[in-house]
């Protein structure tokens, strides 16, 4: 994969719209118009093309137009010249579809090898605030855009850890000798992924922390220290001898207890825990420098700048940090929206109006 | 599947078929990987053509339902009491192959390079679908290993989580003294190019190397 930049984006029945056509330019797109006429919905079919799930979190079928069953988002790309075209075809019942230059994917990882996002999103201060879940999500995300392979480590995972659960659950609290035997079976698997997944995690997070600590100092302009531990309830006593330690648990409460799937990313500010003692604007600044780290490492590590979306970003930034952001942010291919017109600073090469879903100006300077 | 049935039962097609030819149509639906445009294909090319083919179809159905049972040895499927395999003289006693379901006997005999029996489990262990131990055939696996003779078991399950995890069950159940057990190798097809490929089996690969003799 060269250097990819998304020329043109079709959308038919997708979301809020019937039927939009845009040019990108390779450098900075500016969509604008007043909140819920489509901004984002856009930005969210880009996004879904590359990774094929809403960064908003909306299921599958919500995608599709009200009152339409077949959802299309069709990109033109350019990958240092030669031109990809990717096709999705959304069903409100079912999986979608996808075709690369005509060709069916085998499987979702081999987009991710054609083209990669980052989003910056107004729910991303949830990231710092809200539930492990997000951070976990974060982290295996990365984990697979910086090597798709690694995708195949969380998904493993993920379904071993479910087969044992409905192991525990069927023991009803009860461990015949035959149940034993299995899940003796489950755990050695469990152990063998969970292990793996534990590595990748905590070898990625060494990673990202420099990058990390590089951005706070960037966006925030102060330099105080930004820990990222991962942190986990098994990894100092491996993970064999804590499923061992806690299988009285795990069978009288019928899930797994302990594992990759219950772990967090401990992030500090200045040794302070960033989730209970940082201001909002502490946080917030901490979340923008793990997307921009993120960016960077997917760069360092596939040669590859991910495409930028910033989802109204600039809305909740002062002019300080806004010019911040903007200093900071990579030169790539970015598309940004906004309800309050372009963030001070900066220049698109291109403006679109958006409008009910549907292009109502476009300017390019 | 579900998907299959439901867009054939879903009514969307049916107001103009006669009633028959809805539920031929239904019939074929059901079937796996067959969907509801494939399925009126089917129909429509057996009403078109000569009575004498659907008659053909409609007893190779009906023989084939009614005289295939399980082999009482191996579970493969049989027409008598034991499959052809388990009668067969000049198989070797002494090895034995055992796999998920009876269509991957198939496969194997296709290859030609395996002179044993087999062993069918009739799936694999699968919590999800409620299929644990005791719903494969485990427990006769376990009194052949213990009264056949057999030297060698190996463990040809498919190389997903639920085959790798069934393997390694059959692994420890199989702790008989004399009684060897081997695991199918994964790897490259051949005829193939390394470039091509994918990262996982190529990985898998070369951790299943071997040392060429001298």
């Amino acid at each position: 994969m060269g250097h990819v930049t998304i020329r043109r984006v079709w959308l038919k029945d997708f979301r809020s719209y019937e039927e939009l056509e845009l040019d990108f330019t390779p450098g900075l797109t500016a969509l604008l118009g007043d909140n819920g006429n489509g901004k984002s919905n856009l930005l969210e079919a880009i996004g879904f093309l590359v990774s094929l799930k809403s960064f908003r979190g909306a299921p599958k079928e919500a995608l599709v137009r009200a009152g339409v069953d077949v959802g299309f988002i069709r990109a033109e790309l350019d990958d240092d010249g030669r031109e990809v075209l990717i096709e999705v075809e959304l069903k409100s019942l079912g999986s979608p579809r996808v075709l690369v230059n005509k060709q069916r994917l085998g499987a979702t990882r081999e987009l991710l090898g054609v083209c990669s996002t980052t989003i910056f999103s107004p729910d991303d201060l949830s990231i710092a605030k809200g539930s492990p879940s997000l951070r976990r999500e974060l982290i295996d995300d990365l984990l697979t855009a910086v090597h798709p392979k690694n995708e195949v480590v969380c998904d493993d995972f993920a379904k071993v850890l479910k087969q044992r659960n409905a192991l525990l659950k069927q023991c009803n609290g009860r461990l015949s000798s035959d149940a034993q035997l299995t899940l003796e079976v489950w755990d050695e698997r469990l152990v063998e992924v969970g292990e793996r997944l534990g590595g990748l995690r905590v070898r990625i997070l060494e990673k990202l922390q420099p990058l990390v600590n590089d951005y706070y100092t960037r966006v925030s302009d102060n330099s105080r220290p930004i820990g990222l531990a991962y942190s986990s309830a098994w990894r100092s006593s491996g993970m064999a001898a804590s499923l061992a330690e806690s299988r009285r648990d795990d069978l009288r409460r019928g899930i797994s207890t302990v594992g990759p799937h219950r772990d967090d990313v401990m992030m500090e500010i200045d040794g302070m825990n960033a989730r209970v003692q940082a201001s909002q604007g502490e946080q917030r600044s901490l979340v923008l420098a793990l997307r921009l780290a993120s960016h960077e490492l997917i760069r360092q590590a596939t040669g590859t700048s991910p495409i930028l979306l910033l989802d109204d970003v600039f809305s909740e930034l002062d002019d300080r940090r806004s010019a911040a952001l903007l200093g900071a942010l990579p030169k790539c291919q970015t598309i940004l929206t906004s309800a309050v017109g372009i963030p001070k600073g900066a220049t698109a090469d291109a403006i679109y109006y958006l409008n009910d879903s549907t292009l109502v100006e476009a300017r390019s300077s | 599947m579900d998907l299959v049935v439901l867009a054939a039962s879903s009514g969307v097609e049916m107001a103009d078929y006669e009633q028959s030819i809805q539920e031929l149509i239904d019939a074929f639906g059901r079937l796996p990987g067959i969907g509801p445009k494939s399925a009126q294909r089917i129909t429509f090319h057996l009403l078109k053509s000569d009575k004498a083919e659907s008659e053909r179809l409609v007893s190779a159905v009906s023989s084939a339902v009614h005289k295939i049972r399980y082999c009482e040895v191996c579970f493969n499927f049989a027409e008598s009491e034991r499959c052809a395999i388990c009668r067969d003289e000049n198989r070797d006693p002494h090895l034995l192959c055992v796999v998920e379901e009876p269509r991957d006997v198939v496969a194997i005999e296709r290859t030609r390079e395996f002179r044993g029996r087999y062993h069918v489990l009739g799936g694999a262990i699968d919590h999800l679908q409620g299929v644990g131990p005791d719903q494969l055939k485990i427990r006769e696996l376990l009194i052949r290993a213990a009264e056949e003779g057999i030297t060698e078991v190996i463990l040809c399950t498919n190389p997903n989580i639920e085959g790798e995890a069934t393997a390694l069950y059959l692994k420890r159940v199989l702790d008989i003294p004399g009684l060897t057990v081997s695991r199918i190798a994964s790897g490259l097809p051949v005829g193939g190019d390394l470039e091509y490929a994918d990262e996982l089996t190529l990985g898998r690969a070369i951790e299943g190397r071997r040392t060429l003799e001298q």
